[in-house]
């Protein structure tokens, strides 16, 4: 009798383990992602500055990469896709290719990703339901319209501002925290 | 393709440069952004066989200017004269590309051009999409060979202006000025609500001059008149302390009087402008379009509304006419101080600049932390309304610490911020009434010094401190006025700018009215998208002959309902057209449209009102029989005479509630008693149960008979009747024929036939 019920306590817990591996390998069997790697993946950039990815035998000359975390990590889970939006294959992170590649993909992203970044708050001046930015960012100085409310700046993470401008532009402000005082108080009023 | 260097000042040299001529192009375009995130120009210009493609090769801008941006631009980096720059210069003939097409980005855009490899041409910042939509339309149509829509090539909508300062609106499609939206001019535009009651605000004004001419008097008695004459028995007052206090006492009364009759014919009137106001605002809602209330940003000015014309209410009631009071009080008692003593009148006004210093100060930075604290206190309360909404899930995963969690967070922050604001406000508040008083005191030093000098009495000191203290309740409202302005100002933009609304879909002045319509549709080569290059109808082209019964099949998201929308206009289309008896909808009255086609759609409204009304809302006249014999023939009799309170039972907020299929049936005798010659039925039993489905199909059917009938289902059942059956995939029509035909061809139509079938053998097999 005893030696049944710890037979039956080990198949018990094998069963159990099972499961455990079963789950675990079967989320990523259903999800049924293809990852791309420097082995199984060959990238390239053709005569009209666009990028081509070769998997296996199959060419595909035009993809674009998408962040699946555009504002926490862009250099992870990027997943490649052509202008039908359908997945060639995810790349778990830009590390895991040759520096080379990895600024072919980045320039990708750099062309589907454009938002200056905010370095220097100037003047956000409020006037009749629009406020007007006057701000240094990655890509020079930039003025822009926001429409007041409507969560058109809001925060996307703790300190990483999103701001929305009449026409959809957008621009971020990469860490509230480095803000100076007089740029925190304009910027919050928006907020 | 050739490729080369021009030097040149600007982009229109270019073209001079290639010997083209401004005439021949037929559009043009400056794309203003580089690939690897920086600010250069790329200028396209398109002629009936050519595309010209100049890039800069300057540096990049370090400045950018957006559009909208109505500010004027100080310290321009960027010198006035342009240098001439070098640009790469390339021309391809129309032949030579096979295709242009964006690609669209994360808030940008791209062109790009096969030719016959994939080209990218430049990219662009979110303001130019509508330009480039056209430019890929244009080129769309010249390879294509077809004639260009003068429309297409007309610049509007891109750089709509304001007609008066000519500056461009901030915002695309909201056609608000700026600067010519003045604060004044809105303030004559506000009070021109008050014209209809000029005789009501000519009373308040005389009331209001009388309140405070009798309070005025007030200080005086009890001051001079009182210790100075009848007191000391000097003057007019002598020995008579009796009368004086009698006409205190009057006075007070009639001032109380005056204050009472004024405030009644105030709050009425204010309350008939703000009347007037709104109804003015729904009455312009009412008539724009669909569009407008589905652009974002309107939802929120609807819900606005409201608390708009509430705030212009207080400008009515409290501002307004207490500005004049308080005005008047200002310059009436500071008149009387300098009459009595201009020495003392100098020194009781002494702590008043530090007074105003301080407000103008400080009240900025509380105004700053109340709207931090109140940020706060939303984000508290949306993670204690989620909490408690989403309770299931959090308990069923057991993340209560969690949720405990993710408060303490938003409930620390929240207090930390109710701290830093009350600390200020409870500094900032005394010291105010310290100040304030402080002029008294000055008062009572000086005047009790010079009474006691003999230079002035006792009873001129205490008229004095009297009037003073009068003074500062109007001072104090004044400095609030500026912010409460603005306040009031912007309300009153956001109302004006609904009433100023032009409809997108407009009616044109020679309309065709046809009472009665045959009802054969046809739709040709439409184009249609609700935003710049999202077409959701790529070139859609059907026929509906009167009295035929079309299906519309197609996932979800293929473009059906888009479809309805259009032939119903509550859109206009962007290319192509639609017309009904030959005549096009755009010139149609939409009188006409309206009462001849009848729309029953998945998601059904029902009014707050009883049933009959909902069954008569588009026919308010007819008997009561016609509502009855329409709910008989929509299957909906039944279940509205089990009701207790039967036809008369009250739905809506509040009321009796209704199941979908209830609702589906009042919708179907709506239709039924509307009487439209074309009916439009968008997934009208999609949310029903199969036992409820073939209840409505029934009633249905019945409503079909006679009539054009559009009927858009993924369900195929529904479409069992129809004559003709339409396939749309992605905006487009993939397949079309009768039931029989297509099911021979094995097509698109015949796979959704088959899954649709194994979809009902699952539900047989697994009972609900």
């Amino acid at each position: 009798m005893i030696s049944t019920t710890s037979e039956k306590e080990t198949v018990a817990s094998q069963a159990a383990e099972a499961v455990q591996e079963g789950t675990a390998g079967s989320l990523s069997d259903a999800a049924d992602i293809y990852y791309l790697t420097k082995d199984n993946a060959e990238f390239s950039k053709t005569a009209g500055s666009m990028l081509s990815v070769t998997v296996g035998d199959q060419t595909h000359p035009v993809v674009y990469v998408h962040c699946s975390f555009p504002h926490t990590n862009k250099r992870m889970y990027l997943s490649v896709r052509t202008v039908e939006n359908k997945e060639i294959g995810m790349i778990r992170s830009l590390e895991d290719f040759s520096e080379e590649i990895a600024q072919l993909l980045e320039e990708q992203l750099q062309i589907r990703y454009f938002t200056p970044e905010i370095k220097r708050v100037i003047a956000v001046k409020e006037e009749f339901g629009y406020s007007y930015w006057e701000t240094e960012t990655t890509a020079g100085l930039c003025r822009f319209t926001v429409r007041n409310g409507g969560g058109n700046a809001k925060l996307v993470t703790p300190n990483r501002l999103l701001v929305t401008d009449v026409d959809g532009n957008r621009f971020v402000i990469p860490d509230m925290n480095r803000l100076t005082d007089k740029e925190y108080r304009m910027v919050e009023i928006c907020m | 393709m050739e490729l080369m260097i021009i030097h040149s000042i600007d982009k229109f040299n270019v073209l001079e440069q290639q010997g083209w001529t401004e005439k021949d192009v037929l559009f043009q375009m400056t794309c203003d952004r580089t690939t690897d995130g920086q600010f250069l120009d790329t200028y396209l210009a398109l002629t009936r066989h050519e595309l010209l493609i100049a890039t800069s090769l300057k540096e990049p801008d370090q400045e950018k200017t957006y559009k909208g941006y109505a500010l004027p631009v100080r310290n321009a980096t960027r010198p006035v004269l342009q240098e001439e720059g070098q640009w790469s210069v390339r021309t391809l003939k129309i032949e030579e590309i096979e295709s242009v097409f964006i690609v669209n980005l994360v808030a940008s855009g791209m062109l790009v051009m096969k030719a016959p490899e994939e080209n990218i041409i430049a990219a662009f910042t979110n303001g130019l999409m509508s330009q480039a939509t056209k430019l890929t339309a244009i080129f769309g149509k010249l390879k294509g060979q077809e004639e260009i829509d003068s429309e297409l090539l007309e610049d509007v909508g891109a750089n709509a202006s304001c007609p008066k300062c000519g500056r461009i609106y901030p915002e695309e499609g909201r056609e608000i000025c700026p600067k010519c939206m003045k604060k004044s001019a809105l303030f004559v535009r506000l009070l021109s609500f008050a014209k209809p009651y000029k005789a009501a605000v000519l009373l308040v004004i005389v009331l209001m001059l009388l309140n405070s001419a009798t309070g005025l008097v007030i200080p005086y008695l009890t001051g001079a008149a009182l210790f100075d004459q009848a007191l000391k028995g000097e003057g007019y007052f002598a020995g008579q302390i009796g009368l004086v206090i009698l006409l205190v006492i009057v006075f007070r009364t009639l001032s109380l009087l005056f204050g009472v009759w004024f405030g009644i014919i105030n709050a009425k009137m204010a309350a008939n402008i703000v009347f007037d106001l709104k109804s003015s605002i729904f009455s312009a809602m009412q008539r724009l379009s669909l569009n407008f209330f589905q652009r974002k940003q309107t939802g929120q000015l609807m819900t606005r509304v409201n608390n708009d014309s509430a705030e212009l209410q207080m400008f009515f009631i409290d501002g307004l006419s207490y500005f004049i009071v308080n005005a008047m009080n200002i310059i009436g008692i500071t008149v009387i101080l300098l009459l009595l003593d201009w020495k003392l009148t100098l020194l009781c006004f002494l702590p008043l600049p530090i007074v105003i210093l301080l407000v103008r100060k400080v009240f900025p930075k509380l105004w700053r932390l109340s709207w931090r604290r109140h940020r706060r206190v939303s984000a508290m309360n949306s993670i204690i309304s989620d909490s408690i909404k989403g309770v299931r899930v959090v308990k069923a995963f057991g993340m209560e610490h969690k949720e405990n969690e993710r408060f303490q967070r938003a409930n620390i922050n929240f207090s930390g911020s109710e701290q830093h604001y009350d600390r200020l406000s409870g500094t900032i508040f005394p010291v105010l009434n310290v100040l304030t008083q402080m002029g008294g005191m000055l008062i009572w030093a000086f005047g009790g010094w010079m009474v006691m000098g003999g230079q002035i009495s006792f009873g001129l000191v205490l008229t004095f401190v009297n009037y003073m203290y009068m003074l500062y309740g109007p001072v104090q409202f004044m400095n609030n006025i500026v912010g409460w302005w603005s306040h009031c100002m912007t309300a009153s933009q956001r109302i004006f700018e609904i009433q100023d609304a032009t409809p997108d879909v407009k009616e044109k002045e020679d309309a065709i009215r046809i009472p009665v319509l045959k009802g054969e549709i046809e739709v040709k080569h439409v184009v249609f998208g609700y935003e710049p290059n999202k077409a959701i109808l790529k070139d859609v082209t059907l026929h509906v002959k009167a009295g035929q019964m079309l299906g519309v099949v197609g996932h979800s998201g293929a473009g059906k309902s888009t479809l309805v929308n259009l032939i119903s206009r509550l859109y206009d289309v962007n290319e192509g057209a639609i017309t009904i008896d030959g005549v096009n909808v755009k010139d149609l009255a939409a009188e006409s449209l309206r009462s001849n086609i009848g729309i029953v759609s998945q998601d059904v409204y029902v009014f707050s009102g009883s049933i009959a009304e909902n069954i008569a809302y588009a026919n308010p006249d007819c008997s009561v029989m016609d509502i009855i014999h329409a709910a008989k023939i929509a299957n909906a009799h039944d279940f509205i005479e089990k009701l207790p309170d039967g036809y008369d039972t009250l739905v809506g907020t509040g009321g009796y509630n209704l199941s979908g299929g209830e609702k589906q049936r009042l919708s179907i005798a709506r239709a039924i008693l509307h009487n439209p010659q074309i009916l439009i039925l968008d997934e009208a039993t999609a949310s029903l149960d199969t036992e409820t489905e073939l209840q409505i199909q029934e009633a249905l059917d019945k409503l079909i008979k006679g009539r054009t009938t559009i009927a858009i289902a993924h369900r195929l059942s529904t479409l069992r009747n129809a004559d003709y059956l339409v396939v749309m995939d992605q905006g487009k029509v993939v397949e079309e024929g009768t039931h029989e035909s297509l099911m021979s061809t094995e097509g698109a139509y015949y796979k959704l036939v088959k899954k649709h079938d194994e979809a009902l053998k699952m539900s047989e097999v697994i009972p609900a």
